[in-house]
């Protein structure tokens, strides 16, 4: 991790304050997060979204323990507040995210929200999930300016080695 | 003329002088009053009112700081324009290979993501339409088929979302 100047500050602190105080933080977290294991992609401000996805990799890798262990299912009844949600969970999250190790969650920024306090947005989704895509990437395509450039490059160049060559 | 007249007469004079001299310079104990009346302890003051008298602002004038010399245009040219002072100019804005519109590096597009966006809101009411009341989510995977589209052999126990238009460009099928 880079030593930059705010990280040397935070003295190895890194949990955010938010809301009125610790508890109220731990609300909002839990809210955030059933609504991202309910609806799979969530769009929050960029910091609620930072910390829900430290709190939500933690619940996954609880919930990896599988149904019938105890501190699993206490962390998953906590941390969910609507019940239906903790069957979702242990049934069908954990068989699709439980091949990978950490990164179970996708972080984007979005732009600005269109309201008075222009508050910095992301998207939080869980990998997997049956949305549209929110980054494509598309292969580079013989017909764009770059390409063609090259193309006309290395086409000269093999002329100036043939005529060279000759 | 005896001697000790002449004496007595020299020290009386002399006495008279120093008696001249003190009340030249203002020891004078033989001052005593005209007219003696009877009255309070102390001379009554001159009684101030505090708040009719103006504290005007200007009293004060003599002590704050004010500036000596009019600022030449070129001194202040140097202020206004240094760097600064001025706009920081972005270098991270570039058009989106989808769509063509400005976004920033590491921003998503704003256009795709509104047409994202859109579509996810659909299928989501979609969703909740077929589950009917709410906290009834099953505990099982959801897929989108659009128009024509069948399910496939990996799709099978899950839960189908249908979309009466054909599939977009940008959804698509891993």
């Amino acid at each position: 991790m880079r030593l930059t100047l705010p990280v040397l500050i935070a003295h190895g602190r890194y949990g955010r304050r938010m809301g009125l105080g610790p508890e109220s933080r731990i609300n909002m977290l839990r809210n955030i997060l059933t609504g991202l294991v309910r609806h799979e992609r969530i769009e929050t401000t960029w910091a609620r979204a930072d910390e829900v996805r430290i709190y939500a990799e933690k619940l996954i890798d609880y919930a990896k323990k599988g149904d019938t262990d105890e501190k699993a299912m206490k962390m998953a009844s906590f941390w969910l507040t609507e019940k239906d949600l903790v069957h979702k969970l242990f049934k069908v999250l954990v068989p699709r995210l439980g091949s990978e190790q950490r990164g179970y969650t996708r972080l984007f920024q979005i732009p600005n929200r269109d309201s008075l306090d222009r508050a910095k947005m992301a998207v939080l989704e869980l990998r997997g999930n049956p949305f549209p895509p929110l980054v494509t990437r598309q292969p580079a395509s013989d017909g764009s300016l770059l390409n063609q450039l090259l193309r006309g490059y290395r086409e000269e160049a093999t002329r100036s080695r043939a005529a060279g060559g000759d | 003329m005896s001697a000790t007249g002449l004496l007595v007469f020299f020290k009386r004079s002399f006495l008279r002088l120093e008696s001249r001299i003190l009340q030249a310079i203002g020891f004078n104990n033989r001052a005593v009053p005209a007219l003696a009346v009877q009255g309070p302890g102390i001379f009554p003051q001159p009684h101030r009112n505090e708040e009719t008298e103006e504290h005007s602002f200007l009293d004060n004038v003599f002590w704050m700081a004010a500036p000596k010399k009019r600022r030449t245009i070129e001194i202040n040219r140097c202020r206004r324009r240094n760097p600064q002072k001025l706009i920081e100019t972005k270098t991270n804005i570039e058009p989106c290979s989808e769509c063509g519109n400005l976004k920033q590096k590491h921003v998503l597009c704003g256009f795709c993501y509104e047409k994202v966006r859109r579509e996810t809101a659909i299928i989501r009411g979609q969703i909740q339409a077929q589950e009917g009341k709410p906290l009834n989510n099953p505990a099982v995977e959801t897929v989108v088929l659009y128009e024509g589209e069948k399910p496939a052999d990996t799709d099978a126990g899950k839960r189908i979302v249908e979309r009466k238009r054909q599939r977009p460009s940008w959804f698509t099928q891993y």
